[in-house]
């Protein structure tokens, strides 16, 4: 079992700062602000407070899901809390802000393109940084409770046996509120890639 | 007789784990299941309630996790029933209800590996085994659900992001 401050854990964590920072530039063009981005944790199985930065387990969020094919195979998932992505929404399409009321058809879209810009920025840098080939599936916006949301990836991933690795990225804007979670979690098939691309 | 508002303890009940309690006092809650499936079991002779939040199907084999002695729907289960007999319940009582096993992550991903519906599935034939049969069910669909049990009536609660708790 891999625990904190093991090889995969140190690159993971050094190769998902990169990709956090690409991520994260591209969030911030997009919601027309400064973001910092924390350092990512990468942690081993699920975490109480894994959806402490979107407001709690029960928070409604609104988020899109990629799968993720390639070399190595996994999920990647962004989160906002509702009326964090309502606002991006609205900057956008251009919108005053407040224009977007209720997640609408247009606010899927919007999400699901957010997702894709910003799960890809973190996918390429991933990519290039250990030399994989990585394809990310189109985005499926969800909606729902956090915890239900993070506990299905963990899930997935769960079911294929062995170790559970997940990166965990908050985003937040300039007055401290979490402008996004970023999650990835590569199948435990890939981790001994990892592992080899770690030594 | 339900506990004052200000007396209610609420007993989280998190992934692979469970709680059992006696107290009046206590609502035990599993936030937020998603593919995850929370099964509640109440013997209104003895007042004793319990919980389960169940991760993946059969263990199939595996060990049983020491931080999630609950992910397997057998393991759970089993350790649901056996810790409701600890504490005075009688089987042939226990009043059973299921919900969660959804597919939350979207339309592409639900056909991939199915866990929400194979967790219901194996729930089900673990419940037979125990001859135990669910008095109501709310399980499949695309949303998460909270399910939250009222230790002092054996009531229980079924509550979406979407919409607000209904009794199952």
């Amino acid at each position: 079992m891999a625990t904190p401050g093991t090889p995969i854990v140190t690159t993971l964590t050094r190769v998902a700062s990169d990709g956090a920072i690409r991520a994260g530039r591209g969030l911030s063009g997009l919601m027309g602000q400064e973001i910092t981005i924390h350092v990512p944790s990468v942690r081993l199985g699920t975490k109480a407070d894994a959806c402490d930065a979107v407001g709690g387990p029960e928070t409604l969020v609104l988020g899109a899901y990629l799968s993720l094919a390639g070399d190595i195979t996994g999920h990647v998932m962004l989160l906002f809390p509702v009326q964090r992505a309502l606002d991006c929404v609205d900057l956008m399409c251009g919108q005053e802000k407040g224009t977007t009321t209720e997640p609408d058809e247009l606010a899927f879209s919007a999400v699901g393109e957010l997702g894709n810009i910003v799960g890809s920025a973190f996918v390429n840098a991933l990519a290039d940084e250990t030399n994989l080939i990585l394809h990310p599936s189109p985005p499926s916006v969800v909606s729902d409770m956090a915890i239900a949301l993070v506990e299905s990836v963990y899930a997935e991933v769960l079911s294929q046996g062995g170790d559970v690795v997940m990166i965990d990225t908050v985003f937040e804007d300039s007055s401290g509120r979490t402008a996004g979670l970023l999650i990835v979690a590569p199948d435990p098939s890939c981790l001994d890639r990892l592992r080899e691309l770690a030594a | 007789m339900t506990a004052p508002a200000a007396d209610i303890r609420r007993v989280a009940v998190g992934i692979g784990q469970l709680a059992v309690s006696k107290s009046p006092r206590d609502v035990l809650v599993a936030y937020g299941l998603g593919s995850c499936v929370g099964v509640s079991m109440f013997d209104p002779g003895a007042g004793v309630a319990g919980l389960v939040h169940v991760l993946l199907p059969g263990s199939d084999g595996k060990p049983q996790d020491a931080k999630e002695p609950a992910r397997f729907a057998d393991y759970g289960l089993d350790l649901l029933v056996k810790s409701l007999v600890d504490a005075g319940g009688l089987k042939r009582r226990f009043v059973v209800k299921v919900a969660g096993g959804a597919a939350v992550l979207g339309p592409a991903n639900a056909e991939k590996f199915k866990i929400g519906e194979r967790n219901a599935e194996a729930i089900k034939e673990r419940l037979k085994l125990h001859g135990l049969t669910p008095a109501a069910r709310d399980i499949g669909g695309t949303k998460g659900r909270t399910l939250e049990l009222h230790v002092a009536t054996g009531r229980t609660y079924v509550r979406t992001a979407a919409s607000p708790a209904n009794e199952l």
